[in-house]
């Protein structure tokens, strides 16, 4: 009956007495790639550390049927040797070891004595390399040397490199360009037909509908549906997911686009450990009254540094003008930027944005602390009245304003750390990445709410590494490649194809769409 | 056992006066009562006074993600300064407390500045201001004992209040207990919080006043409340109202907690930095005018090893080692613990060594208590 290489029958885990996995069968064939969905919170990290053993047997119940036999890990270590790996979507490599000593973590090969036997894990990591399509690295190299996108890559070849026959990837491409994507999913293909299993945990759910044999969505702790993927679409899963018709991903609020008030002028940012390197190159732009400007690119591309740079937070050497009202503004720290009405959600939540002793509330209020103030004393009761407004506007949903900000699933700390910006009361709100590890409810909120506040006349500054985001809720899209500005487009039937072929052109040159000649001071458009 | 964890992990300060209690009865008995005798309680929190005073400076100081080092001899230093300007100078007390308090704010605010804007890592600071602010001390009195310092300083250090005075004290302080507790279940009925029930407030206050009434009773039937307990008293009041009531207190909190994403939203972390080192300055300041007034003479070994009982008392009392929570009382419990070992040990006339291998072990045991009962987190 078993040609499962494994399976997950009936599992249930409590934390105290609320069950966060109720019941939950997963079934996965060798060379089977398996797409787990559902929303951030609905369990799909505690089934994985389920699985890994990270939850030892016993704390959980049901079982896991491994290759015919009954698991019963009590530790990582046994699952790892079992053949189970999971690439966490943090990664875990050692920035200053080399790729090969990476790849070997914990299974060094060693000479007599205990030395390293580097020539050997070099070969066997060169080859491993070759194996994943990625001949021209230099494994003696420190993987800090490496950018997002290959790290990722260094990762599975560790994996491999424990001989995996079921590999658990959680989120792999939260941090890769379109073309690294597409990479990762061609050594997916080709682990497949080697006969490894994959379970692939994902937001993007086209790279799941594209990779993926079988889709399994959970909800709430719950299994809702196991479906080939041949008999899914997009939709489909979405619908699964959150249990409701989601008939428009991409909420659109009506909203005029006014005059000229904000201007990046010759932002030029150089690189932190190699000062002589541009990471951002003389890039000048306009951004119009209540409108919501995309920034698309690869990842590395330069768009983060440039925002940041806008914000005063860049962390190396850069230039540049900030001009609002047509009066430059002096951002060179974020308290000045704040004071001038610029400010910025930033790209990492858990680095930059939460302060995690501080409960939801106190976070909300942070950056405007000073305004509820009488002579040094916190007015407890005017700041709790504030609260309890942002968190009614922003739908946040906590039980009290009082818990642990950590307490939140990822969509609603990231509703928090936009309420503690918008109580700024900025002109110009930059959103870097403002939806990374969002679940798709939380997502159409925040489109609505940036939808709310261009109508109320805030113009907002999007990164986004992700296309369908940026064409859906922009109303202008600014391509950045390698540093410079590759493209200026108005978001008029402007297609993926059009973005990516900006990002990825060679010249200096800028392109545009229609006759958009976006100068300083030219007459808005009106959209609706 | 389970259900105790629990209790502790929520009330982990209820844990600590149950500790203090175990080592009061222990001492106790192991005296025949001597321990417990009004003359020696009163000894006992004059003695805390001075790991007290800087243990409310390094509580903030450690919250904010940071360490000093160099307290111990900063109050060897400022105290050696106060007892030659009162010996040598014979300058009056109130233009020596603000001279030596303003040198305090000065150097702390020197030590604060290389910290958070030039980035110099504080374990370095503190490290070099203690040998070098040692030093100093040694220079400016020529190793010798600077004696003896007039009446009036030894007041701040050895005076008490006259017992009628304690007394007003101690129905003040139970009347602002009763007015914040009235205050709070009425915020929290504005709010429409559940309030806390009645029976709860109501033995929380009579708790209060009993532990008033009996610090009261006991030091007044000795020779009254000595005058740096007093002052750790305000202290105690000033910081918790920083920590908990401020702007700047809150500010605290998140720069220990996440110092980028308070960067980023508009807070100036070098400034609190900087005037947390400040505070830190002013504490070592106190403490060593009170040590000094305590010993009746500038020394030029006082203050040894003082950072080390301080930053124990902070640990002790739950603050966190990588920042962002901690409190004021708690810190203050935990330099009650620690001066009762000194003194309960000393009584029994432990030798040093012992001493020193007792207290180390009971911070590295206390610390562990509070790792493990730290339910959920890293």
């Amino acid at each position: 009956m078993s040609d499962y290489l494994l399976q997950m029958n009936g599992i249930v885990k409590s934390f105290g007495g609320v069950k966060a996995l109720n019941g939950i069968d997963i079934k996965v064939r060798a060379g089977e790639c398996v797409g787990l969905c559902g929303e951030n919170g609905a369990g799909k990290s505690t089934l994985m550390k389920v699985l890994s053993a990270v939850y030892p047997h016993g704390t959980w119940e049901g079982e896991i049927v491994w290759d015919g036999q009954p698991l019963k890990a009590q530790s990582i270590s046994e699952t790892e040797a079992a053949g189970i790996v999971i690439i966490h979507q943090e990664l875990t490599l050692v920035p200053d070891l080399s790729v090969a000593e990476n790849i070997f973590m914990g299974h060094e090969l060693t000479l007599p004595g205990g030395r390293m036997n580097y020539p050997a894990m070099i070969h066997r990591a060169e080859a491993l390399m070759r194996e994943l399509k990625v001949p021209d690295m230099n494994v003696a190299l420190p993987v800090s040397q490496y950018g997002g996108g290959y790290q990722q890559l260094v990762e599975i070849a560790k994996a491999l490199n424990k001989q995996a026959r079921l590999l658990i990837l959680d989120e792999p491409s939260s941090a890769l360009t379109r073309s690294e994507i597409e990479v990762l999913l061609d050594i997916i293909r080709d682990l497949k037909a080697k006969g490894v299993a994959c379970v692939y945990i994902s937001h993007k759910l086209d790279e799941v509908a594209a990779v993926c044999d079988t889709i399994s969505v959970i909800r709430d702790g719950k299994h809702i549906a196991t479906t080939a993927m041949a008999d899914m679409d997009i939709p489909s899963i979405i619908t699964q997911m959150v249990g409701r018709e989601m008939s428009n991903l991409y909420p659109t609020e009506p909203h005029t686009v006014g005059e000229v008030i904000f201007e990046a002028r010759n932002v030029t940012c150089y690189d932190v450990d190699n000062p002589k390197r541009k990471r951002v190159d003389d890039i000048s732009f306009v951004l119009k009254r209540g409108e919501i400007l995309g920034i698309a690119g690869l990842v590395g591309a330069g768009r983060t540094e440039l925002v940041s740079a806008l914000f005063g937070a860049y962390p190396g050497r850069y230039t540049g003008e900030v001009w609002l009202d047509g009066k430059p503004i002096d951002t060179r720290t974020p308290l000045k930027s704040i004071r001038a009405g610029l400010c910025m959600v930033p790209e990492d939540r858990k680095r930059q944005g939460i302060i995690p002793d501080l409960g939801v509330g106190q976070n909300i209020t942070l950056a405007v602390l000073d305004t509820f103030a009488h002579l040094t004393r916190i007015d407890a009761e005017a700041e709790l009245g504030s609260i309890d407004k942002e968190i009614a506007r922003m739908h946040l949903k906590t039980a009290s304003p009082f818990l642990p900000i950590t307490s939140l699933s990822g969509g609603n700390q990231q509703k928090a750390v936009l309420a503690k910006m918008l109580l700024t009361q900025p002109r110009v709100l930059i959103l870097d990445e403002p939806t990374r590890g969002v679940d798709v409810g939380a997502k159409y909120e925040i489109y609505k709410l940036m939808g709310a506040l261009a109508a109320s006349g805030v113009s907002i500054i999007m990164v986004s590494s992700e296309l369908a985001e940026v064409l859906g809720v922009s109303d202008r899209v600014l391509v950045i490649g390698e540093g410079q500005l590759r493209g200026d487009f108005i978001n008029e039937g402007l297609t993926q194809e059009q973005v990516l072929a900006a990002a990825l052109s060679q010249s200096g040159d800028t392109a545009h769409n229609k006759n958009n000649n976006d100068r300083p001071g030219a007459v808005g458009d009106a959209r609706q | 056992m389970n259900q105790l964890k629990q209790l502790f992990t929520r009330y982990k300060m209820l844990a600590l006066v149950i500790a203090i209690a175990v080592i009061w009865l222990f001492f106790s008995w192991e005296t025949d009562g001597g321990f417990l005798t009004p003359r020696n309680l009163s000894n006992l929190l004059r003695q805390m006074s001075i790991t007290g005073i800087l243990a409310c400076g390094m509580v903030l100081v450690i919250i904010s993600g940071e360490i000093d080092l160099s307290v111990g001899s900063l109050l060897g230093l400022l105290g050696g300064v106060a007892a030659i300007l009162d010996v040598v100078y014979h300058l009056p007390l109130p233009l020596n407390l603000c001279i030596v308090a303003g040198c305090g704010l000065l150097i702390g605010l020197a030590n604060g500045c290389m910290t958070a804007y030039l980035r110099i890592p504080s374990f370095i600071v503190g490290l070099g201001g203690m040998l070098a602010f040692r030093g100093i001390l040694l220079g400016i009195t020529g190793g010798t004992t600077i004696a003896p310092v007039s009446p009036e300083l030894v007041y701040i250090g050895q005076g008490y209040l006259p017992p009628l005075v304690g007394v007003v004290l101690g129905v003040l302080l139970f009347a602002l207990t009763l007015f914040l507790t009235w205050r709070q279940r009425s915020n929290r009925a504005l709010h429409g919080l559940a309030a806390h029930s009645l029976v709860r407030d109501v033995v929380r206050v009579a708790a209060i006043g009993a532990v008033l009434a009996g610090f009261v009773y006991t030091l007044n039937s000795y020779d009254g409340i000595p005058v740096p307990v007093l002052l750790l008293l305000v202290l105690l009041g000033v910081f918790s109202y920083i920590t908990s009531q401020t702007v700047f207190g809150r500010r605290i909190y998140s720069v220990g907690s996440n110092m980028e994403a308070t960067r980023l939203s508009g807070i100036n972390v070098q400034a609190v930095k900087l005037w947390i080192f400040g505070i830190m300055g002013v504490m070592c300041a106190l403490a060593g005018l009170v040590n000094t007034a305590r010993l009746a003479a500038g020394s030029p070994s006082a203050g040894n090893m003082g950072e080390l009982d301080a930053i124990a008392a902070c640990f002790i009392g739950g603050t966190s080692m990588r920042g962002g929570s901690g409190t004021v009382y708690g810190a203050l419990l935990g330099a009650l613990v620690i001066t009762s070992l000194d003194n309960g040990m000393s009584m029994l006339d432990v030798d040093s060594y012992w001493q020193m291998i007792v207290k180390g072990s009971i911070l590295v045991l206390a610390v562990w208590v509070d790792v493990s009962t730290r339910a959920g987190r890293r």
